[in-house]
């Protein structure tokens, strides 16, 4: 599996507006980072379209996005499970 | 007490929707309104496009067969009406029949519920008259019940919809992370004028990660029963007057408040006041005896509840704030503040007159700049 990091950072810095420029701490939860129920909705849209990924229903809960961390584990897992 | 008659300064066929949506209750508001349809100058394009977009058609329809002005209207245009408020009454039956189904279904299975908004209603606060329009049926559950409710719907033939709104996949995610309401349901019926029978079903009297909320399982207590008309011995299960209140003015807080209503053009109407001014003016002694404040307050939904009012009052020339005892609250800044913890920010900015008649609402954003939802 090709490394999505480069992809996934763009992806969270399109929707969360207080991530640093410089890196992105992994193990901070996402609402620091400016996550509110409307961008969360956008950010897991980005994240199908970006990795040609769907959310199943059991997913679609905000464990998934706790964290930065979580939500790549989440892709990462779906990209294995959904190869394009 | 007496409501002063609207200005005229946003035109008369802005002037004649709002004092259809507060109710004509005396003599110089029948005539005010039908001095105003008779203008010589009215602009009819202008007067259908905001009833259109604020659900008044059936309304407006009424006044004008009713204040027998046939023939003072342009016959194509009261063509269109009258079949407006025809198709609105058949929408109504077909709804009213489909009401009792859902509602045996639920009782069936034991789940405790209420039926909200249009259904509770039309037959009480509009006279059963067919001129509040109805784009679906709204129900009331308790969290616990959702999984109940959605195998009972099923079995009833519904199915989720996610295709009504613009982003189908937006709308599938947004509503599982905010769970206030089940998924819209729909169910495909063979009748000329209505295809598809909508119903929602809502299991919060505010929305997920509300600061403020009203348990929906006090709310659910001391349910009052209401006839189905054209049913004899039928009857369904509504909120007694103080919840009903909350709940429709809670309602109209969520949809004028939260961005996303704005966004979806689905947000605050003139007839969503017109049910709050209706309710206030039936229930008024239910309301004044000390316990709706009791309520507010022990639930910290004060300062919503007095936002609605405010506006209601500023625009409707109403007297509730006064009224209800609320005149201290309703501050603008204080609700934003209020609002910041649970990440949705902003103080609107322009009166809600305005912002009810503005053609252009999805560019409109709060005041207050975005703050972090931490």
């Amino acid at each position: 599996m090709d490394d999505i990091t480069t992809q996934f950072e763009q992806c969270l810095r399109r929707h969360l507006r207080l991530v640093k420029p410089d890196s992105i701490n992994y193990d901070v939860e996402l609402v620091q980072l400016g996550l509110d129920s409307m961008t969360a909705v956008a950010l897991l849209l980005d994240m199908e379209k970006t990795f040609n990924i769907r959310f199943p229903d059991d997913m679609i809960v905000e464990g998934t996005f706790r964290t930065a961390r979580a939500l790549k584990k989440a892709v990462q897992l779906l990209r294995e499970r959904q190869p394009s | 007490m007496t409501r002063a008659l609207p200005d005229r300064s946003l035109g008369s066929e802005w002037t004649i929707l709002e004092l259809l949506a507060r109710g004509i209750v005396d003599d110089p508001e029948r005539q005010m309104v039908r001095d105003l349809l008779l203008t010589e100058t009215l602009e009819w394009g202008e007067l259908l496009e905001q009833a259109l977009r604020h659900k008044m058609l059936p309304m407006l329809a009424y006044r004008i067969i009713s204040a027998g002005l046939r023939f003072d209207v342009p016959r194509s245009i009261y063509q269109h009406l009258e079949s407006a408020l025809d198709w609105n009454r058949c929408q109504i039956e077909i709804f009213r029949r489909e009401t009792v189904r859902v509602a045996q279904g639920f009782a069936g299975r034991g789940i405790r519920f209420v039926v909200t908004k249009g259904m509770a209603f039309e037959s009480t606060l509009y006279g059963g008259l067919g001129t509040r329009h109805m784009n679906d049926i709204d129900f009331m559950i308790t969290p616990r019940d959702r999984e109940a409710v959605l195998s009972v719907m099923r079995d009833l033939g519904f199915r989720p919809f996610f295709e009504w709104a613009k982003d189908p996949r937006r709308e599938e995610i947004s509503s599982r992370l905010n769970p206030d309401h089940l998924p819209k349901l729909a169910r495909d019926i063979d009748q000329p004028g209505t295809r598809t029978i909508n119903v929602d079903v809502a299991n919060s009297l505010t929305w997920t990660r509300s600061p403020f909320d009203v348990p929906v399982e006090e709310a659910l207590q001391g349910r009052v029963e209401q006839p189905v008309p054209g049913m004899p011995g039928v009857s369904v299960p509504c909120f007694r007057p103080t919840y009903q209140f909350l709940f429709t003015v809670l309602h109209l807080f969520r949809e004028a408040w939260l961005q996303k209503f704005v966004d979806f053009g689905s947000d605050v109407g003139l007839m969503k006041f017109g049910d709050v001014i209706r309710l206030v003016d039936r229930d008024r002694d239910e309301l004044t005896g000390g316990q709706l404040l009791r309520i507010m307050e022990a639930n910290n939904v004060t300062h919503a509840v007095a936002w609605v009012l405010r506006h209601m009052d500023e625009t409707f020339h109403t007297h509730t704030l006064e009224l209800l005892a609320l005149e201290r609250h309703g501050d603008e800044e204080l609700l934003a503040a209020q609002m910041r913890s649970s990440g949705y920010v902003g103080a609107w900015g322009q009166s809600m007159r305005e912002r009810l008649q503005s053609k252009t609402r999805g560019s409109l954003r709060p005041v207050a700049p975005p703050h972090s939802g931490s």
